[in-house]
């Protein structure tokens, strides 16, 4: 039993060792955010991006980090296409840029370190970024129409009230 | 004898006519035109806006819509009776004014035919400006009554019964405010 496990240890170990690591990691990314939040609940933020790395390294295992947050990347298919994908509270979803930061296995647990010691996260150094923009979501228009409606009624109820009232005085 | 006491009757039934709460018969035709219009209309409201499904709730739409004129057609009646005298009041300066000067090139004509003319002239232009306000001042009511209600006070409601509710107080409670005594 003890020699499975350190089998495994071994393993693993090595499993680690060989993963290969990106150099010079170039993104290109695509992005969507929904922006209708009438008929929404969450804003969801969702990016999809090819990984390029020099030496031709393939299925490397990315996490990414955005305003606090970690996520796992998923690795859509073989040739390095991922993508990573939230979703925020329409309150809280601010409109604007948002930076997605990409690490590996040995970044992240860096990033995790940095998190648990209380450091700041941003002294680690990920390995790509990408930028998503936020344009805002549509609440709707300012002044809904029944609340327009009800301006006016009043207000026609009100001319009628006062031509009313100089009849009768 | 028979001119003079002809004239009075005349007078008097202006007076009668004056102080009556009961309305022409053309007067009751606009009444109640206008107070079916009046009533109809939310339907879109509710067909459109509220989703209400029409054929579903076409018996209560028709039921409603019958409660609802009467009841805004009893609140035009009551509010034209309220206002009529103040009109006449109000108009009977100018209405005089105009009347001589019409009739001032008639030389043939009693003084009591012009007085009589002037009393029904007078009678004619309240009766006309008290029907016109009671139908603008009722429907403004009325409609801003349903819009306050159908939108934010029962928003919570399922549509048939914010229909329902919502026409039947806008409607009951403007028949009864028409009733109330007049502020003098």
């Amino acid at each position: 039993m003890n020699r499975l496990i350190v089998l495994c240890i071994i393993a693993v170990t090595t499993s680690l060792a060989l993963a290969e690591t990106c150099q010079k990691p170039e993104v290109s990314a695509s992005a969507y955010v929904t922006e209708d939040a009438t008929v929404l609940t969450n804003i969801a933020f969702t990016t999809q991006f090819t990984l390029k790395c020099s030496n031709g390294a393939k299925g490397v295992s990315l996490y990414a980090e955005v305003e606090g947050k970690t996520l796992p990347a998923v690795r859509l298919s073989a040739d390095n296409k991922y993508q990573v994908s939230w979703t925020e509270d329409i309150k809280k979803a601010r409109s604007g840029d948002y930076n997605v930061n990409l690490y590996d296995e040995e970044g992240y647990s860096a990033l995790r370190k940095a998190i648990r010691n209380g450091e700041d996260p941003s002294s680690v150094k990920p390995l790509a970024v990408v930028v998503l923009n936020n344009p805002g979501a549509y609440l709707g228009p300012w002044i809904n129409s029944e609340l327009l409606a009800a301006f006016l009624a009043a207000f026609v109820t009100y001319t009628a009230f006062s031509a009313k009232w100089k009849l009768l005085s | 004898m028979s001119g003079k006491s002809k004239a009075f009757t005349k007078e008097e039934e202006l007076l009668l006519q004056d102080f009556s709460r009961n309305v022409s018969t053309k007067s009751s035709a606009l009444f109640y035109g206008n107070a079916f219009i009046v009533s109809a209309i939310p339907i879109w409201l509710f067909w459109r806006i509220h989703l209400i499904d029409l054929y579903s709730s076409l018996i209560s739409f028709v039921l409603v819509t019958i409660a609802s004129t009467y009841l805004v057609a009893l609140a035009y009646k009551n509010t034209k009776f309220v206002l009529k005298h103040k009109i006449a009041v109000k108009r009977e300066d100018a209405v005089t004014r105009e009347m001589n000067r019409k009739l001032a090139e008639d030389k043939k004509m009693s003084k009591k035919e012009k007085d009589e003319r002037i009393l029904w002239k007078k009678n004619e232009v309240a009766d006309y400006e008290a029907t016109t306000f009671s139908i603008f001042y009722n429907n403004a009511i009325f409609l801003a009554l349903v819009i306050l209600l159908s939108f934010y006070i029962l928003r919570t409601f399922s549509p048939a019964a914010n229909y329902t509710i919502s026409i039947g107080t806008a409607s009951g409670l403007l028949a009864l405010l028409s009733t109330g005594t007049p502020l003098s």
